[in-house]
């Protein structure tokens, strides 16, 4: 049973690697990061800097993180479903003896590979800084790996959105809006009154989970958290994909 | 073996196909016509699984499609209407993963897909990019991915759509020799193509069911029974008395520099006329019967009621149809295919049932 899903996942990796957007997207996110990294390690290197944070608690943590998340996730993702739809191709595909559920799992471990390896390069930053002083290894693997859990939900919200439409451009500004409000809503929570909701909406509050992951610490039930919400997402696909197949 | 019992699809209130029950049996090419928009594609769809009907089911050798869908998609090969391929891919390479998404392994994807791109002739352009290809070669890669599984069901949506006169007859010809063994259903707009390909016909429209059976059967139900076309050397004044009494000939119309003789069903007076012109010394220069062709039986079940809804306008469109590009082949195929225009259908369809 396996076939369909390799068919589909090698597919969609070579399509990713032979796409024009994917290498404008790669160049984009490594000259956004590697300048973010930059500004950080020189703000830090200022002898007037306070002591206090490492350069990769910031890194993880700060503002850049996000809004590359939020914008390069719909990038990658809008593509997989929507352009099926346009172009037909999905006639073909749904009509093989695959089921929605393999096609959807190749589509985003495709995804999720080629989203880790925009990162893969970013590991040469630790490395560099490790020559001239010592580095913890501890919070930056912590770091990436909520970078791979936060993006693997992401993507998997990405996939839904890109399930909704033949346009891809409504597909990624869907999923936009979803991750905004995945974003944004726990961390409105805190002006709650409720006690209940504000802790309920805490719990989910990524920027604090990766506040936390910089410094080094990894909570489990937030590792559960990313898995469950993509398999949610990841399954609503394969619904829509199926309902939808008549389009 | 197809099965579908029953299907209908519903859009809201629309019902874009309507009960329709038919089989298909090993060894046969069942042919799908009808008018745009009759519900064609829909029937198609929901026969190889892509689209669920609202009612009614499918079995492809047996598995249901809604039960087992996969054991049952596993015997479908399936030629889209909208030609859909990855335009950044290969040839090869496409051809080796729709080889994989059919289950197939390594060893036998590669002697399958050696013998699809031979049988649909692409052997020249296997390392091409898709998106390179023409329209022709397109088509063809997507029929060489639908039989590339050897599957016992194959499914063809238009599939000479787009080739030249060439290719048209390479095609018609692989798809009679798949049709020896397998199953195959077929939709197509090219009228002759059906008359030389199918053994049996549908006709759908408005997402019913207006006629099955061979095109025999079919041309028999036609009201214009059979014509005899008949044409002299000079002039002869008193040809159309004369053979307006000669049995079985009910009426004489005249024509330009020929005289057409509307025939009772199943009279064949050619004989007598043949003896009539020796005894008065007329000189034959031609003589020739029509029978109704399966044009005539398709605009009749359809007139009116597709959905252009004059007359006219459905005899128009199947004008139209060969007057396609893709047509063009169909036009200069048989022997008695080369001159007429789809204003002249009656050389075409002798010829075209000569053919079969």
């Amino acid at each position: 049973m396996m076939h369909g899903f390799l068919a589909v996942f090698s597919r969609e990796l070579r399509a990713y690697f032979v796409s024009p957007l994917a290498w404008v997207i790669l160049t984009f996110f490594l000259l956004v990061q590697g300048y973010v990294f930059s500004l950080i390690v020189g703000f830090l290197t200022d002898p007037r800097a306070v002591a206090g944070p490492t350069p990769f608690e910031i890194f993880f943590g700060g503002i850049f993180l996000w809004l590359t998340l939020v914008f390069v996730t719909p990038v990658i993702t809008m593509r997989l479903i929507s352009e099926e739809r346009r172009s037909g191709t999905i006639e073909a595909l749904m009509t093989a003896p695959v089921t929605a559920v393999q096609v959807v799992l190749a589509k985003f471990f495709a995804a999720f590979v080629f989203y880790a390896f925009l990162w893969l390069p970013t590991l040469a930053y630790p490395a560099l800084l490790s020559r001239d002083t010592s580095v913890d290894w501890g919070p930056i693997l912590a770091g990436y790996l909520g970078v791979l859990g936060i993006g693997g939900m992401f993507l998997s919200v990405g996939i839904f959105g890109s399930s909704f439409s033949k346009n891809q451009i409504v597909s990624a500004v869907v999923t936009f809006g979803c991750l905004m409000l995945l974003l944004f809503l726990p961390w409105a929570g805190s002006l709650t009154q409720d006690p209940q909701t504000g802790e309920l909406l805490g719990y989910m509050n990524l920027l604090d989970h990766m506040d936390e992951l910089g410094q080094g610490i990894v909570d489990s039930r937030r590792l559960v958290y990313y898995l469950t919400t993509a398999a949610l997402f990841l399954f609503l696909s394969s619904r829509a994909l199926e309902a939808k197949k008549w389009r | 073996m197809i099965e579908a019992r029953g299907l209908t699809r519903r859009y809201g209130d629309f019902a874009a196909v309507r009960d329709v029950s038919f089989s298909v049996a090993d060894g046969e090419i069942l042919g799908i016509l009808g008018p745009n928009g009759a519900g064609k594609t829909t029937t198609i769809r929901m026969i190889t699984g892509f689209l669920p009907p609202t009612a009614g089911g499918v079995w492809i050798n047996g598995k249901s499609l809604r039960e087992d869908p996969l054991a049952a998609r596993r015997q479908l090969g399936y030629l889209p209407e909208s030609v859909a391929l990855y335009p950044e891919m290969r040839l090869e390479e496409y051809l080796a993963y729709r080889a994989r998404l059919a289950g197939l392994g390594r060893g036998e994807a590669k002697g399958a897909i050696d013998r699809a791109v031979d049988s649909c002739l692409l052997g020249e352009k296997r390392r091409q990019v898709i998106g390179q290809l023409s329209k022709g070669y397109r088509q063809r890669v997507a029929l060489a991915a639908a039989i590339l599984h050897g599957p016992q069901v194959l499914v063809l949506d238009e599939p000479t759509v787009g080739l030249d006169p060439k290719q048209i007859i390479a095609i018609r010809e692989l798809i009679r020799d798949l049709g020896r063994e397998r199953t195959l259903l077929l939709s197509t707009h090219i009228l002759p193509e059906v008359e030389q390909l199918c053994q049996r016909v549908l006709i759908i429209d408005r997402g019913r069911l207006v006629a099955e059976g061979t095109p025999e059967e079919l041309r028999a139900q036609s009201a214009s029974a059979t014509e005899v076309r008949i044409a002299f050397e000079g002039e002869v004044p008193d040809a159309g008395d004369a053979l307006g009494a000669v049995d079985g000939v009910d009426a004489v119309l005249p024509g330009d520099g020929h005289l057409r003789l509307r025939c009772a069903s199943g009279a064949d007076p050619r004989a007598e006329i043949f003896r009539l012109a020796v005894e008065r010394g007329w000189v034959l220069v031609e003589l020739s019967q029509r029978r109704a062709s399966l044009e005539d039986v398709f605009v009749r079940l359809t007139r009116g009621q597709g959905t252009t809804q004059d007359p006219d306008g459905a005899a128009a469109e199947l004008d139209n149809s060969h007057g396609t590009p893709g047509d063009e082949g169909s036009e200069a195929l048989g022997p008695n295919d080369t001159g007429p225009g789809p204003e002249d259908p009656v050389d075409r369809s002798g010829g075209a049932a000569e053919e079969r």
